[in-house]
């Protein structure tokens, strides 16, 4: 037997009343693979990720990431398992450096617990070791000149790539990347294509993409899911979608 | 930054002052003391937190009954009902935010916890059997280990010594990573939860502990007064504490223990008339607000780099 | 004891109509600019205090008096907004909670310096009298409540719904931006708003001084049953408050007769812990929670 899948959806439903935001959607994702979900808006595509993320509960369905079902769990057990997130608008901490919102993304493993700190367990060793990480993190992406301004005086490319230096710090297995584009001049998005591609190359971390920066999509993914009104439509690679008529017919709404 | 650690020499310097004041003079000083754990735990859940919770009475209430009726009526000793009155304020807490758990904010949040802080104080009015209702109850003299706390100068350095420890353990509390991820949760909550804070967990802690701290100020009004009547526990006490942490600052320690200070000597320099509190404060408030938002913490962090504190943004 | 029913079910009513009165005027304020006012309970008691002070220290005819009290806690509400609130607008939200709270606290900080503490009976305007139907008895406050109340109600209700101004203020309510887009002056409007539904809670406070005795303490109170009622009938609704001031009212009297006199006091209290627990939409309303 080959390993389980590091994510594997198996017919996930979410309901908000009478709207059905996901019918009964599969896929399967593995280590060091990169698939993007795209689809018009109102596809269902951020419902999924907060579906895996552990931010909404899917009504019907399972969701196993490496193996264990994750589906009703937290977002923060979900994160502490490996998965981890970044948001279409904003997760940073705005009034935090950039080098403490990275802080944050590492909060589980610095240190000691509450009665251990008021006890005089001292943690201070595991803040200096995550510290160092986190700066290093920040130059390796060619931030880290900004480490110590607030997250949210910074523009809207370097917040980007906080947010994702902030996510890589814990070494996720599972990185789910909603919009990372958004905002982003051509330069900054071929420099993150690069990050997104050695980071499933070089780190095999399995990366799920929500993305409408097309040409970013086809540059970065080895495959891509189409969703449309909550459903799966196409589950192929790249070059394949670009000719399918009915993802054409999804995405731009005609033949 | 380990200038900073030059503030501890400052409870050394503060020990003599005492002996140049006069009676009240002392009694003022102390009461200075003792609104600075209330305002350490309040300042936790509103400043660092975030969260819109107007229970802080409450906890300061039940502090002070639970240490006073142990003392009147059951001849515990005081120093021992300092820990009843820490979990009894810390459970205040914990109930308290069972709304934030389910996801209650803003004004709601303060709406309920205001009316929880309101049903306390009718507690005590009603409980007559063991806090003498409306007319009150007399705290009897208490004493630590055989050494008799009858005056105020006795009591500042019992109080002294309570607040430099309750400081100390919330100023390593506040720049571990415990305070960037309130901090984090006050930002961002959703993002908080994403990278892995139990931020549920984190609400309940900051809400106990934050009673706790308040709970054992309770206790040291209870002393410190000599008589608890429920009007001490009334919407005008709520605005003194409100005014402790936005004078001094949201989410500073520092401007806790500035603000504990102020809004209680401030008051003394005029003669008190009925309605003067509830005048003074209000405009206190408003005026920081207008004028001063980041409260008075936020002009000494911009004066000298020794007063900026870890995860407060003055 | 079952007797007593329709005697407290109408003076619950009565009451239920003044905090309706009072939960309108707030929602009216909170609708319009999504503050929720924390100081109008001090506002509202202010309003009895300036009927007093024209009626009985200047010695103007009721009605005048009432008038310029209106006048009065209008331009107070409208200069509220205007020069304190309006500064911070966009700003945290606990300082607008506090910056309400504490205009409150000072105006009562005023009325207490002036009064102490002592207790005001204001004279009503007019005699006092019961009436008996069967084993009901219906006082004139009763009637002269129930009856303002309900003036007021159908004359707001014209106001909104079938004037040009109600259009306005109706299509702000359901969006600020639009309406500054159509060209309406949003800050003017809420300080209006304030104004108007200062006004408005000054009415209920004069009629509540005539009912239970007045002290600078009557604001908290008013503010609790406010609070109780626009969460009893949905936070933000507009029927909601009038349904809600009624409801509350009478659970008041019910709990206050059949369970403990207590109750009476508490219930304002109780009501919106128990409802935001347990229905955090009100009866009503929208929903309370902001789910994270």
């Amino acid at each position: 037997m080959a390993d389980p899948p590091l994510l594997s959806v198996r017919n996930i439903e979410v309901r908000f009343g009478g709207l059905v935001a996901v019918a009964g959607v599969s896929f399967e994702l593995r280590a060091g693979e990169i698939c993007a979900l795209i689809g018009p808006n109102g596809a269902g595509k951020t419902t999924l990720f907060n579906a895996v993320s552990g931010n909404v509960v899917p009504d019907a369905g399972s969701i196993r990431f490496r193996g264990e079902e994750i589906a009703g769990l937290t977002p923060h057990e979900i994160s502490a398992l490996g998965g981890r997130r970044t948001f279409q608008n904003g997760g940073l901490f705005p009034e935090l450096t950039a080098l403490e919102n990275v802080l944050v993304g590492l909060h589980v493993q610095v240190g000691s617990g509450f009665l251990g700190l008021l006890f005089g367990s001292s943690s201070a060793r595991a803040e200096v070791a995550a510290t160092e990480r986190a700066r290093e993190l920040l130059w390796l992406m060619g931030i880290g000149h900004l480490a110590e301004q607030k997250a949210g005086e910074l523009s809207g490319g370097q917040q980007r790539m906080v947010e994702i230096v902030r996510a890589l710090a814990t070494n996720p297995l599972l990185l789910l990347l909603d919009e990372p584009a958004v905002g982003l001049s051509p330069t900054a998005r071929q420099q993150l294509a690069v990050v997104i591609r050695n980071l499933a190359r070089t780190r095999n971390v399995g990366i799920l993409l929500i993305e409408h920066a097309i040409e970013l999509v086809m540059s970065v993914a080895d495959r891509v899911i189409v969703l449309n009104e909550g459903r799966k439509v196409a589950d192929a690679p790249p070059e394949e979608v670009r000719a399918d008529r009915a993802v054409l017919e999804a995405y731009l709404g005609h033949a | 930054m380990n200038l900073r650690r030059i503030f501890w020499l400052l409870p050394i310097v503060l020990l003599p002052l005492p002996l140049w004041l006069n009676q009240y003079q002392q009694y003022v000083l102390n009461t200075a003391l003792l609104y600075v754990p209330v305002g350490i735990g309040f300042n936790l859940v509103v400043g660092n937190l975030g969260l819109l919770a107007f229970s802080n009475v409450a906890y300061f209430g039940l502090g002070a009954y639970v240490s006073g009726v142990l003392m009147a009526q059951f001849d515990v000793p005081w120093w021992i009902t300092l820990l009843p009155a820490a979990l009894i304020g810390g459970a205040a807490g914990a109930i308290a935010s069972i709304p934030a758990l389910r996801g209650v904010r803003l004004f709601y949040l303060a709406i309920m916890t205001l009316a929880f802080g309101e049903l306390m104080r009718w507690t005590y009015i009603r409980w007559e059997a063991l806090t003498g209702g409306s007319m009150g109850m007399a705290v009897p003299v208490p004493n630590l280990l055989g050494w008799t706390l009858d005056t105020d100068l006795r009591r500042f350095y019992v109080f002294l010594a309570l607040v430099v420890m309750l400081v100390a353990i919330t100023d390593r509390l506040l720049r571990s990573r415990f305070g960037r991820a309130f901090m984090a949760i006050k930002d961002n909550e959703i993002a908080a939860a994403a990278m892995g804070i139990p931020t549920d967990r984190y609400i309940v802690l900051a809400f106990a502990w934050g009673g706790a701290v308040v709970g054992i100020g309770g206790a040291m009004f209870a002393i410190s007064v000599g008589h608890l009547t429920p009007v001490s526990f009334d919407l005008t006490e709520l605005l003194r504490q409100f005014a402790i942490i936005m004078v001094g600052g949201l989410g500073s320690l520092t401007g806790t223990i500035i603000g504990a200070v102020i809004v209680t000597v401030a008051p003394q320099v005029f003669i008190s008339f009925p309605g003067f509190d509830e005048l003074v404060f209000g405009l206190l408030i408003i005026l920081v607000i207008l004028f001063l938002p980041r409260g008075l913490a936020s002009l000494l962090a911009r004066a000298h780099p020794v007063f900026v504190e870890r995860y407060y943004r003055g | 004891m079952l007797t007593l029913l329709p005697q407290l079910l109408i003076s619950g009513i009565s009451t239920g109509m003044l905090y309706a009165l009072i939960a309108l005027s707030m929602t009216v304020v909170y609708r319009a600019t999504t503050v929720v006012n924390f100081g109008h309970g001090d506002m509202v008691a202010a309003g009895a205090y300036a009927v007093f002070v024209f009626g009985l220290g200047f010695g103007l005819p009721f009605l005048v008096a009432l008038a310029l009290a209106i006048v009065l806690l209008f331009a107070v509400g409208f200069a509220t907004q205007r020069l304190l609130l309006q500064p911070i607008v966009g700003g945290p939200h606990l300082s607008l909670a506090m910056m309400a709270l504490a205009i409150g606290y000072t105006l009562r900080g005023v009325l207490r310096l002036e009064w102490g503490n002592e207790t005001i009976n204001p004279q009503r305007p007019y005699l006092q009298d019961a009436y008996m139907f069967g084993n009901v008895v219906i006082t004139t406050d009763d009637v002269v409540i129930c009856g303002i109340v309900l003036l007021l109600l159908v004359v707001l209700f014209l106001l909104f719904q079938a004037t040009p101004l109600g259009k306005v203020i109706q299509a702000t309510f359901q969006s600020q931006r639009g309406a500054a887009l159509v060209g309406i002056n949003v800050p003017l409007f809420h300080a209006f708003m304030w104004g108007g539904g200062t006004a408005l809670g000054a009415i209920g406070g004069v009629m509540l001084s005539m009912i239970a005795p007045l002290t600078p303490d009557l604001g908290q109170w008013t503010l609790v049953q406010g609070f109780a009622a626009m969460t009893l009938g949905g936070f933000g609704s507009l029927g909601g408050a009038v349904v809600g001031g009624i409801l509350l009212g009478i659970i008041q009297k019910l709990l206050g007769f059949y369970l403990n006199t207590v109750f009476i006091e508490i219930t304002g209290y109780l009501v919106p812990i128990v409802v935001l627990l347990l229905r955090p939409q009100g009866l009503f309303g929208r929903r309370a929670a902001v789910r994270v």
